[in-house]
């Protein structure tokens, strides 16, 4: 490799190198001819070789948008990169090159097998994103860490590994370490493990590699379990009830209430906050729950209002189809005789009247075609009509009724802030008189001024509590609102859309019959 | 033997007399009924009654005259009664004396009539339950098939009389002849003995039953399974289902027209009414003027045990079961099982149409037997209680008498039946029924050399002349043929396969066995390589239908052309039809999208044409297409031209850039022809098979080898030689061993005194004898061959000598004789000489080996430790 950089000027990765190797590469004799009249586009090469060119940077490959095979072995490469684009890339083979690290395979999801031969990498990472692969080739590189090899456990396809002529193979329980930690690895350095140094493998490492999945098991199913929240919440959200279900709303009306927190500790109000069974936590959190367990259900009607909807609409769809197949079906067969039957007529005026009769049927296909697909679209609309006016309706109950229940949290509130009210007076009362038993906290004193202060402390506390409730209760609503005007839209346009493109299916494929017509009619005056 | 059954009648008619005489017990009187009215009036029945007395032929012929029943083998218990069955004749001659009394214008009933040996016995005791070891007699249908198949039925000698004689079901089966009640008591002995509550019925059916004369039925195999109309649910409209397009034709023309069409179908329904009654009318048989008299036994099922839910009759002739409202079933006299007797209390003016079989019913039912299992089911059990104390107490010495009186065991053998017999079946192994319209021909397996084992003919006409079809049934075939099915007017022939026929055939339709004529196969896709569901073949077409192939071929069609008459009549044999079209259909592919994925492919050869049709895809009314003109053509300069624009005409739904391209076209015309060579050579090798097939049809049409299976120890001769072979080897180990255990001690041993125990010296020296004669038996053994040796040596010596004597005068062929008997000679002098010297090496050994042996000789071990 060497002699050959210093033998050759490094070169560029350019059109002409590319597109001589795509010719040569491509096809060959008659397909080859053919090829070489119409030109290769780069996107439909499947397979590309690029070795010993002396390449240092790869480049321009955006183009190989289907690539499956890429052999740039050979080169004087430093970097992987530019290889973004070739997402259907299988086969890579970047053996005898001076890369460092591996990077820049991102993209690559569908790699299976992947060649870093003769490199100089010293550390095995970046490679997560191909969960195909199977055939790894690290051999003569720089690795000197055992701890890279852990690294591979998580490619659960990787069959074939090299790793000779590294620093790591020259450990003496290499082999035995490389075969415990990957039981799945049926070829090392290109030779097949056998059962035993498996066994003998599996026995030194036992310990270390049963921890090692008691580890991976414990983390996999903290994900699962985080996973598993995620997607309630995700269920939650799309029922627009999330956070219902605790007492999240009534926290979150004291996290940024001084005022509020400040009170808490007068004699009385906590017991007013806390206290079993009647006190103000509870029945709000019990609204709340309330709200929670409505909305599901809510949810679930309009799920299934949905469901039954578009069951009902793929169900007409089809059965249109099948009957616009089915008239197809009896016109082609027509057609295709009456096709046969011109072309073994010599007479001009009966060929001509025969064509006539073929365009009329024609004609009459487009016409019975887009009789049925304008009788599907009425019936679609009204269908849908239908729909929207039930979906409206059974939002606009969901809504009337939060809102009520809602309406229920604020009497709470306001019930609670007169309370409030009169336990401050009371409080300030018993202070002026100097009567007050306990100590209070010297920024709660503060409060106890006078009458205005202690009145505008506990309206500003009931003002937190209000504003809190009515912008969840605003949230809920502008979210409904605008889902359902979206599902409502969005079924409009796909109707709109189907439609635009049945007319246009069947637009093409009168044309296509009328043009082959045309063209019989051509041949035969050629004739 | 006359005399006896005169003598028998006259006691009879003495006993009825007596009966009638005796005065009956009040209580008897009163459970007993009052006489049903029949059909008949009173009258005619009496007058009638009273001619047949008249009339009483001198003895009817028995169909199983009592001179070919050879009763000298019977057991004792057939020849005499033991003293409870006399006992038990007693009771029911006082029953039958009481009923006769009771009821004068009733008949008789069927008590006791004579077994074989011209005893009276009792009808009961001659039910033998008997659970028959064959699991296929487990079920009633199969026992009524069974017994209907394996006698031959003869009529009663005479219909409205019962018959005099009523034999064991032992006899009854070595003879394979019955009467209907020889019939019903072997059904009733099998059906009791797996479990069913089964009982014999004697009573009045119809002719056809009596006579066992099915023309008047439908064969059951004629009739064809009811086909189960599944209603199609019609799912609930769903909530946003689509109105369906305003319907804008004419309502009043519908209705007319539907009017019209109504009118039209029932005067056609009229006119095939009529037909069918007239057909009717004329399949129906005149009146019999004995209807109602006829004499008939049948076996009655009741529900309960077994999971039968509901009661029914058996016909044992027919083995048919009919619910017990049938019109066949003209009345009921009295019915028994092994235990007790019934007589029926009902009237039976309607047939058995109104008859309550609870059997516990005394005003219904009056038995013979107090005490029986049969529970009361009507009557409440306190009343029964009840009444019972009061005919204790009015009437203690008949009442306990007969309470503690149970039935007598069975006097007949337990009923066998050899498994030959029971693979034979019917007698000599063949029945043959006949049907209306139909003929029903039965053989035992193994009986016809083609394993034909049913045959069914169906006729056009009531007098069986024109026949329709023939279906023939066969077993254990090596090519497991199954039934073959022959339509005589239309000459199609089909033949049904078990699975296991060498090319997987399973049904074979077909005209006639010449190749490319109108046939259909059908075979075992799962046991075919190329998973071939079905092929059809006319004169010019062959069409085939695939399962579940991994490249989704699903349907294969070959045209054919005429074929070329060709000048040289040398290459006839090689010349086949002409390929025209090759159409193949695929299913959908699901890995592939649809616009590449081949729904329908045409390769036209002659027009040197592919047409494709692509599949559709998911929201799509049109399918791509695409048509390849093959033809190769040549430019203006002589060059041939590879592939131009018009030589693809393509439609597709959603235009492709790559698909335009000429590179591309050129590669999918290339595998085209590929593929096409190779459908091609498919269809040749079908063809091939074709031939294949039914030349090894014929084949098997022609040898129909049996099958036998390796579990018939009877008829598997392989099996068999492979036991046989066994068993000898056994019995040869068995003869090794007893050598091996032969003791040399014991003539030693046995000079010892006995009982004595052995001292030290005598051990010892019964060693040395024992040593010393083998010894003497080893010099012996060498001493003979030595003699044998030398007696040969000079015997050849002697014939050299004689040989060079008269060498001159001997002709060649005493030459010739002497030389191979100097040959033979030498040779066995050679072996003699071998065996001498192996003889010699081994004796020492061998005396050694038996010294060893005896010093490990339990008998003598301690006796020769302590002197060794």
């Amino acid at each position: 490799m060497n002699r050959l950089y210093d033998s050759m000027e490094p070169r560029v990765m350019d059109d002409e190198l590319l597109k001589l190797a795509v010719a040569e590469q491509g096809p060959r004799e008659e397909a080859g001819q053919l090829a070489k009249q119409e030109g290769i586009l780069f996107k439909d090469v499947l397979s590309l070789q690029l070795d010993f060119q002396n390449i240092l940077r790869i480049d321009n490959l955006w183009q190989f948008e289907n690539l499956r095979k890429l052999q740039l072995d050979n080169n004087v490469i430093e970097r992987i990169e530019g290889l973004e684009n070739l997402i259907h890339l299988v086969w890579l083979d970047l053996s005898f090159n001076n890369i460092e690290t591996i990077e820049g395979l991102d993209t690559l999801v569908n790699l299976e097998d992947l060649s870093l031969f003769n490199n100089r990498i010293s550390k095995i990472d970046s490679l997560d994103a191909l969960v195909k692969l199977q055939v790894l080739s690290l051999g003569n590189n720089e690795i000197f860490n055992m701890m890279n090899i852990i690294y591979l456990r998580r490619f659960k396809d990787l069959r074939t590994l090299s790793l000779s002529g590294n620093p790591i193979s020259e450990a003496e329980d290499y082999k035995m370490f490389v075969c415990a930690y990957l039981p799945d690895l049926v070829y090392l350095d290109f030779r097949r493990i056998d059962d035993l140094t498996r066994e003998v493998a599996e026995i030194k490492y036992q310990y270390t590699i049963d921890e090692l999945k008691h580890r991976e098991t414990l983390t996999q199913a903290q994900q699962e379990e985080a996973r598993a929240q995620r997607e309630e919440l995700e269920v939650h959200k799309a029922g627009f009830i999330e956070h219902f279900n605790s007492s999240f709303l009534f926290d979150s009306m004291y996290a940024e209430d001084t005022e509020g927190n400040k009170l808490a500790c007068l004699p009385g109000v906590s017991e007013l906050l806390e206290a079993y069974p009647f006190n103000y936590k509870d029945k709000f959190v019990i609204i709340c729950l309330n709200i929670f367990e409505y909305g599901l259900k809510q949810q679930e009607k309009r799920k299934v209002e949905i469901d039954t909807f578009n069951e009902c609409i793929q169900e007409a769809i089809r059965e249109n189809q099948e009957q616009g197949k089915q008239k197809i079906i009896e016109f082609e067969e027509k057609h295709l005789q009456n096709l046969s039957a011109i072309r073994e007529e010599s007479e001009m005026p009966v060929i001509e009247m025969k064509i006539v009769e073929c365009g009329e049927d024609i004609t009459q296909l487009f016409n019975v075609l887009m009789t049925l697909e304008l009788q599907l679209v009425e019936q679609l609309e009204e269908t849908i009509n239908i729909f929207e006016r039930n979906i409206i309706d059974l939002v606009g109950l969901f809504i009337e009724n939060v809102q009520s229940l809602m309406a229920q949290c604020r009497d709470l509130e306001n019930h609670h802030h007169e309370k409030l009210l009169e336990i401050s007076i009371n409080t300030l009362e018993k202070i002026v008189k100097g009567e007050l038993d306990e100590d209070l906290p010297d920024d709660v004193r503060t409060l106890f001024v006078d009458k205005d202060t202690i009145v505008n402390a506990v309206g500003a506390s009931h003002d937190i509590h209000l504003l809190k409730i009515d912008n969840r209760e605003d949230e809920l609503i502008t979210r409904v609102n605008s889902w359902c005007t979206h599902l409502v839209d969005k079924i409009h346009t796909d109707e709109i859309m189907r439609n635009r493109k049945r007319v246009k299916e069947i637009n093409q494929y009168t044309d296509h019959m009328q043009n082959e017509l045309d063209n019989l009619e051509f041949g035969d005056i050629l004739d | 033997m006359e005399v006896l059954i005169e003598k028998v009648e006259e006691e009879e008619e003495a006993e009825q007399e007596e009966g009638a005489e005796r005065p009956v017990k009040p209580e008897k009187m009163t459970k007993l009924l009052q006489k049903e009215t029949t059909t008949l009036t009173q009258e005619t029945l009496r007058n009638m009654e009273q001619k047949m007395l008249e009339i009483k032929v001198p003895v009817p012929k028995e169909p199983l005259t009592k001179d070919t029943i050879d009763t000298s083998k019977l057991p004792l218990s057939y020849k005499i009664n033991t003293p409870k069955e006399e006992q038990l004749l007693q009771v029911a001659d006082n029953f039958s004396r009481q009923y006769s009394h009771l009821c004068p214008d009733r008949v008789p009933l069927l008590l006791y009539p004579l077994n074989e040996c011209h005893v009276p016995k009792f009808v009961s005791t001659t039910i033998r339950p008997t659970l028959m070891p064959y699991s296929d007699l487990y079920n009633w249908d199969s026992c009524a098939q069974f017994v209907s198949d394996f006698l031959t039925m003869v009529p009663l000698p005479d219909p409205l009389k019962l018959p005099r004689y009523l034999y064991s079901s032992t006899t009854v089966l070595r003879y394979q002849k019955g009467n209907c009640f020889d019939f019903s008591t072997l059904l009733c002995s099998m059906l009791i003995g797996s479990g069913y509550d089964a009982y014999c019925v004697n009573g009045y059916a119809s002719q056809d039953l009596c006579l066992m004369d099915l023309t008047r039925e439908v064969c059951p195999l004629t009739m064809k399974a009811k086909k189960v109309v599944r209603k199609v649910e019609k799912a609930p409209p769903k909530k946003y289902a689509i109105k369906p397009p305003r319907d804008l034709t004419s309502r009043f023309e519908q209705e007319q027209e539907l009017k019209r069409q109504r009118e039209m179908k029932a005067a056609e329904e009229k006119r095939l009414r009529e037909e069918e009654e007239r057909l009717l009318e004329a399949e129906k048989a005149a009146p019999d003027s004995l209807h109602g008299l006829r004499v008939h036994s049948w076996v009655l099922v009741l529900s309960g045990k077994r999971e039968v839910p509901e009661s029914f009759f058996i016909d044992p002739f027919t083995a048919h079961s009919y619910s017990t409202q049938d019109d066949h079933f003209l009345g009921i006299e009295s019915l028994w099982n092994h235990k007790n007797y019934w007589v029926n209390m009902q009237d039976c003016w309607n047939g058995c149409k109104d008859l309550v079989f609870d059997l516990g019913d005394p005003v219904r039912w009056e038995y013979l037997l107090l005490g029986t299992d049969k529970p009361h089911l009507m009557a409440g059990d306190e009343d029964n209680g009840v009444s019972e104390d009061d005919d204790d107490v009015e009437n203690l010495g008949k009442e306990d008498e007969e309470k503690s009186f149970d039935m007598p065991h069975s006097w007949v053998e337990p009923i066998e039946i050899s498994p030959e017999a029971f693979e034979t079946r019917c007698p000599s192994g063949k029945k043959v029924i006949q049907y209306k319209r139909a003929k029903l021909e039965k053989w035992a397996p193994y009986l016809n050399s083609n394993g034909l084992m049913c045959r069914l003919t169906t006729y056009e006409d009531l007098e069986c002349t024109r026949i329709v079809e023939i279906k023939e049934w066969y077993e254990n075939r090596e090519d497991m043929l199954e039934l073959k099915h022959m339509n005589k007017i239309t000459g199609l022939n089909i033949d049904y396969f078990k699975p296991g026929h060498p090319q997987a055939l399973r049904v074979h339709t077909y005209k006639s066995m010449l190749p490319e004529n109108d046939r259909a196969m059908e075979f075992y896709e799962s046991a075919r390589v190329d998973s071939l569901i079905r092929r059809e073949e006319t004169p010019d077409t062959m069409t085939e239908y695939f399962q579940e192939r991994p490249d989704f071929l699903s349907y294969r069609q070959v045209n054919y052309g005429p074929r070329i008459k060709k000048p040289a009549p040398s290459s006839t044999e090689s010349n086949p039809r002409p390929v025209v079209k090759i159409t193949e259909r695929f299913r959908r592919n699901p890995a592939k999208p649809a616009d590449e994925d081949v729904a329908e492919r045409v390769f036209l050869i002659m027009d040197e044409r592919i047409q494709l049709r692509y599949h559709c895809r998911e929201d799509y009314i049109t399918a791509s297409k695409r048509e390849f003109l093959r033809r190769t053509e040549v430019d203006s300069k002589g060059n041939k031209i590879i592939m131009t624009p018009d030589m693809c005409i393509s439609f597709e739904v959603e235009p492709m850039e790559h698909t335009k391209k000429l590179l591309y076209q050129y590669e999918t015309m290339m595998q085209l022809k590929s593929e096409e060579k190779l459908s091609r050579h498919q269809a040749w090798e079908s063809e091939l098979e074709v031939l294949e097939i039914l030349k090894l049809r014929e084949e098997e049409e022609e040898t129909h080898v049996l099958t036998i299976s390796i579990y018939d120890t009877k008829r598997n001769e392989k099996s068999r030689e492979y036991r046989e072979a066994l068993e000898r080897v056994m019995h040869e180990e068995h003869l090794r061993q007893m050598e091996t255990q032969l003791d040399y001690l014991a003539p030693f041993l046995a000079q010892l005194p006995p009982g004595e125990k052995m001292t030290r010296w005598q051990a010892v020296r019964l060693k040395d004898e024992c040593l010393s004669d083998f010894k003497q038996r080893l010099i012996d053994k060498a001493n003979l061959i030595q003699a044998r040796f030398e007696k040969e040596s000079q015997e050849l010596q002697k014939k050299q000598q004689w040989y060079q004597e008269n060498q001159v005068t001997l002709t060649p062929e005493d030459k010739d004789l002497y030389l191979s008997y100097c040959s033979q000679a030498m040779f066995r002098i050679r072996i003699l000489e071998q065996r001498l010297s192996r003889h010699k090496e081994l004796a020492p050994l061998k005396y050694l080996a038996l010294e060893e042996k005896l010093y490990k000789e339990p008998r003598l071990a301690e006796f020769l430790k302590s002197f060794a």
